[in-house]
């Protein structure tokens, strides 16, 4: 191995200095020369014994350790076998902090990140360098996390790292690529009017319905009138209240604690971030108000498909109550009640596993075989939290898909039967778990655990939670959630759709039906 | 990634004999931790054989969860005209009850232990596999068991499985990229069984009997050929001991002695174009033969394919992009999408490029597909060579994301080559890759060869099939010292144009550039011509160079270009001379 190295390496070097005139092209030479020419069956002499991990030893280390650093900032890691490690910064930002801003900051700085920074000239420099190691970096903003995270081989740490901390904290934001990023900002809100899949631009209205203006009801994405008026003053301003030290994270997921709290210390406790000081003063503490209503976007959905293949014109409503936030106990039963719901496509592929005895399968899809997508959907935040059930039908039968939606919110309010519970929590664990599978998915557990509690609840321990839920628990916190005002987010041809005093008598009666129209003409 | 080898499956012979699990755990060579073993610090994959010749395979990873299913070397090339799409068929009744379980009762069982039970068949390959909580491996392996040997096959169940069968022939027709490929095997190998479709024709969708499924069933689900594969929290010896409770019943003998020894499938470079105007954009796939599974030659060319690399009109980069292929896609608008991709089957494999793009730049693609290929085959340079074999390692490393594609890459491999292919490996194998192993093996596989095309859509432009062919190889004069100088000319396009079109190319790095002999400026870089004046020492001189260099045309050239060629040729040997002769008079002056 050694040998073939060091050969390699000095054939490299006749290429870059001995140039064209030394190349034997093709019909020359024929074979591979060096390169083994062993079937692939059978084993390739000279490779070292691998030292296998076995999974005694991965017990030990496999727990999340934190430990916070002396300007506030935590780092909190997982060890995980494999060659490669996920390391990133959350931050509490997001859309529901720009309260005192203009909307849409968030959405800037995620389109913004791994861009120019004070060590690397350009986006692709960063790329080349990541290159070096394998590395892919992304960003992702939700309502209340920004979340910047780096892939690679877990050797590049210190790279890694370095390169997270400048691209965090000194960002150069030129003129170039704020305007760049005024065009993708411009694209992705023309595409996300475009696309067939209506489910992000329904996220979008329902949090609006049930937050009216204030904290996570703000818009996630940037409105196209802001686009013009974000700078980078305005970003400096904004990043100087919300990205202090405090208000991170650093997250490893298959990386040793220590050497991970190493870098930190390195890079991330002494840096000064570009739009000096931070003025925590200014940050936004505000609680979410759950407020409900209505929010309406009457549109023509009749030609949707980007491809040949047609897709009939439906009318999507979406209809969401008040659940609780993540941090209460009430989270664990709402995500059962959530996972017991399902649903998803009439026409979804699959064999058994998706979920075919959900209640929003059996009760709804099986039964009314006009209807193309009824799904269930908890959005959980640190102080509120909101589950909903979308659904997707002909313009020409929304009131009757609002009245099945409310028929089946009432009915969550019976005694849920012990098989279908059973079926849930056992879905909602294999779900936890088989998603926890992957390195990305634990980094952002780790991350957003630690950024929003200070500790990490394992696995197991959410497993045990899970089993612990029982009919009642499903009773109550429905009965609790059915005394809110309802979110309605519509979307399509409207005009069949009940107004929004029906769709709540309809959740406050007993039956969940809505009140009969008498109509004189029809 | 598609370049990343979809692997078929090894013949029923060779099954037999596999590598013993023992090879792997035998320490080779050094002591001290190296990068290549610290690679594995995954853990190891065990392999047990069965007294039937079922094996077993797993690696337990300590996860919560587990995936587990049965590999089989069965798949439509082991199908005739009449019985086509048999195995399709089958693997859609696998679900719909056994003798045990009615179609119902399976269904709840799976959901209510928060499984997914799920099957696959390829053109040499089924799977079926169920993921679940680990401490249900039991079960999993118990209903997998059922689903393979004891399904219920009752004849109203066929018939009714038959409309769905239909319904989804038609919606595969859908699937254009399918449809492609599917017509690309159909023409590279035609005659040959790994020309059928994996799904089979609407004809035998109806006229396929519960009897042709039972045959197929009893004469290919055979233990020798099965993989019991495993990989999460799973402990080898539990598993080792579900398979003897579950699968000992399996028969290893086939009727009458009659083992279908597969015939071998030949490449035929030919093209078949289906022609609709109507539709919106053009699919077109080119490829040439590729290697076997088992053949060293993948990994270099699947480095190749790392290099020539994919893109979807959606991506970022736009020009940025480490591919050049993908970069001009992007700044030119050439098409919709490609990718470059390499299936391999037990004795041979296809290696192409598949696009998308509307009707008026199918030639442009061909065009920078075939350079790409031209490229590999001649002047693929150290930068993209390590750039292509970091993205291949990458991806090798990345699918591995959980244990579905863990218990996945187990099962083929055993399949495929008799045990499973470390990391190591593989990673030594990739680094072993030079840019002159990548030219030679591609020019092996690619340079001059047939090509198989094949096209659906609004197609008018696609170039005709002796033009295809043309672009195959890049004429050049051979300028023979005793240090050959190569040239290589693009005919089809002037390549004048080339220069301006590849005009994003000329500032990329150095080493690109002066690899680029296409370019006329690049002709006679200025570093040759101490080299070739070294080549002059009288010791290395062959006969005939005193005369000055000897030049011969690789193919027939038209005239024209003959002549020009050949004026070049002549100043350049002027030149040389003048320089031989200043030299000569500076020593004597």
């Amino acid at each position: 191995m050694a040998t073939h190295m060091s050969r390699c390496r000095s054939w490299s070097r006749v290429q870059r200095y001995g140039i064209a005139a030394y190349r034997e092209y093709s019909g020359g030479g024929g074979g591979g020369g060096r390169y083994p020419n062993l079937s692939l069956s059978s084993p390739l002499p000279g490779i070292p014994t691998p030292l296998f991990a076995s999974v005694e030893d991965a017990h030990g280390k496999c727990e999340t350790r934190i430990t916070t650093l002396d300007n506030g900032l935590r780092v909190a890691s997982q060890n995980k076998f494999g060659q490669f490690c996920t390391v990133g910064i959350l931050v509490n930002s997001g859309s529901r902090h720009e309260t005192k801003y203009p909307s849409g900051i968030a959405h800037f700085l995620e389109k913004l990140a791994f861009s120019s920074t004070a060590q690397y000239g350009s986006r692709d420099e960063i790329l080349l360098t990541l290159e070096k190691h394998g590395g892919i970096c992304d960003c992702q903003t939700s309502r209340d996390t920004t979340m910047y995270a780096i892939s690679a081989e877990a050797r590049g740490l210190d790279t890694v790292v370095s390169l997270l901390s400048d691209a965090v904290l000194h960002p150069r934001l030129l003129d170039e690529e704020i305007e760049m990023t005024r065009m993708a900002v411009r694209f992705e809100l023309e595409d996300l009017n475009m696309r067939p899949d209506p489910e992000p631009l329904l996220t979008e209205m329902i949090h609006a319905a049930a937050y009216r203006g204030n904290t996570v009801g703000l818009p996630r994405f940037c409105p196209i009138d802001n686009v013009d008026q974000i700078d980078k003053a305005v970003l400096h301003s904004y990043l100087r209240s919300y990205y202090g030290p405090e208000r991170m994270v650093l997250a490893g997921v298959g990386i040793e604690h220590e050497q991970l709290v190493e870098c930190a210390q390195k890079y991330l406790l002494n840096a000064r971030p570009v739009w000096g000081d931070a003025t925590p003063a200014t940050v936004d503490l505000s609680l979410a108000q759950y407020t409900g209503g209505i929010v309406k976007m009457e549109k023509d959905m009749s030609d949707v498909s980007l491809g040949p293949t047609p897709i009939p014109e439906l009318a999507h409503i979406m209809i969401g109550l008040e659940s609780c936030s993540f941090l209460e106990d009430d989270f664990i039963p709402f995500a059962v009640l959530n996972m017991m719901m399902g649903g998803g496509g009439s026409f979804s592929a699959g064999g058994p596993g998706k979920g075919m005895f959900t209640r929003l399968y059996l009760n709804v899809l099986n039964r009314h075989h006009w209807m193309y997508n009824a799904t269930a959907y908890h959005h959980s935040y640190e102080d509120s939290g909101l589950l909903c059930i979308h659904a997707s039908a002909d313009p020409r039968q929304v009131r009757e898909t609002v009245e099945i939606i409310t028929r089946e919110f009432i009915q969550m309010a019976g005694t849920p039967g012990e098989m279908e519970l059973a079926r849930a929590k056992t879905q909602l664990k294999s779900m936890l778990m088989m998603n926890l599978e992957s390195r990305p998915v634990i980094f952002e557990d780790v991350g957003r655990q630690v950024l929003s509690t200070g500790k990490r609840k394992l696995p197991h321990e959410l497993c045990a939670l899970i089993s612990n839920v029982t009919a009642s628990d499903i009773k109550r916190v429905t009965a609790k959630m059915l005394r809110s005002k309802p979110a309605v987010a519509a979307l399509g041809d409207l005009t069949e759709l009940p107004s929004f005093e029906h769709i709540q008598t309809a959740l406050s009666s007993k039956d969940g039906r809505l009140p009969r129209m008498y109509r004189l003409f029809r | 990634m598609a370049s990343v080898c979809r692997v078929g499956s090894t013949v029923g012979r060779s099954l037999a004999k596999h590598r013993s699990p023992v090879l792997l755990s035998l320490r080779r060579g050094q002591r001290s931790v190296s990068y290549a073993q610290s690679l594995a610090g995954a853990p190891e994959t065990r392999l047990t054989a069965l007294d039937n010749g079922l094996r077993v395979a797993s690696e337990e990873t300590g996860h919560a969860t587990c995936t587990v299913g049965l590999w089989i070397g069965a798949g439509s090339r082991y199908e005739s005209e009449k019985n086509n799409g048999a195995g399709f068929f089958l693997e859609h009744m696998a679900f719909k009850g056994t003798k045990k379980h009615s179609q119902t009762a399976l269904e709840q069982q799976v959901e209510s232990m928060g499984a997914h039970l799920s099957a696959y068949t390829s053109r040499e390959h089924t799977a079926y596999y169920m993921k679940t909580l680990a401490q249900d491996l039991p079960k999993a392996v118990e209903l997998l068991s059922e689903v393979v040997q004891s399904s219920s096959l009752s004849e109203a169940e066929v018939e009714q499985q038959r409309a769905v069968v239909l319904r989804e022939l038609d919606e595969e027709e859908g699937n254009l990229q399918e449809v492609c490929m599917d017509l690309l095997h159909a023409t590279a190998f035609q005659g040959t069984p790994l020309s059928h479709s994996v799904l089979g024709p609407s004809a035998n969708a109806r006229t396929l009997t519960r009897q042709d499924l039972v045959e197929y069933l009893s004469s290919h689900y055979k233990a020798p050929r099965m993989v019991l594969s495993a990989a999460g929290g799973v402990n080898h010896e539990e598993l080792v001991g579900l398979a003897k409770a579950h699968f000992s019943g399996l028969s290893f003998e086939y009727e009458g002695d009659a083992v279908p020894v597969l015939s071998p499938c030949r490449f035929t470079g030919s093209e078949i174009r289906m022609r609709d105007d109507a539709m919106p954009l053009a699919h077109v796939a080119i490829a040439v033969e590729g290697a076997s599974v088992t053949s060293p030659d993948v990994v270099p060319l699947m480095v190749a394919n790392a290099i020539i690399g994919s893109y979807h009109i959606s991506n970022g980069g736009g020009k940025n992009q480490s591919s050049r292929l993908a970069a001009m896609a992007a700044e030119e608008n050439f098409c919709q999408s490609f990718q470059a991709f390499h299936s391999s089957y037990s004795d041979t494999g296809l290696m192409g490029i598949y696009f998308v793009t509307d009707k008026h730049h199918i030639e442009d693609m061909m065009h920078w597909s075939q350079n790409a290929w031209m490229n590999m085959c001649t002047t693929v340079t150290e930068s993209d060579v390590a750039r292509g074999k970091k993205a291949l390692k990458a991806t090798l490393v990345g699918q591995l994301n959980g244990t579905t594609p863990i218990c996945d890459d187990i099962g083929r491999h055993v399949l495929n080559y008799g045990s499973r292919v470390s990391l190591a490996e593989w990673d030594a194998r990739i680094n072993a890759v030079t840019p002159k192993v990548v030219r030679d093996i591609c020019s092996k596989y690619i340079y001059d060869k047939c090509p198989a095309v094949a096209a659906i859509g609004p197609v008018e432009q696609l170039p005709d099939y002796n033009r295809t062919r043309s672009s195959m190889y890049w004429l050049r004069v051979v300028t023979m010292c005793s240090v050959p100088v190569w040239l290589s000319l693009v005919l089809l396009l002037p390549w004048c144009a080339q220069g301006q079109r590849g005009g994003p190319d000329q500032d990329q790095d150095r080493d690109r550039d002066r690899d680029r002999s296409g370019l006329l400026s690049a002709w006679f870089p200025p570093e040759v011509r101490p080299l070739l004046r070294q080549g002059r020492a009288p010791s290395r001189l062959p006969k005939r160079g005193q005369q000055g260099s000897r030049f011969a045309l690789s193919l027939d050239v038209p005239t024209s270009i003959l002549s020009v060629l050949i004026d070049l040729a002549k100043n350049q040997d002027l030149r040389t001379k003048a320089a031989a002769n200043a030299e000569l008079m500076a020593r004597i002056g």
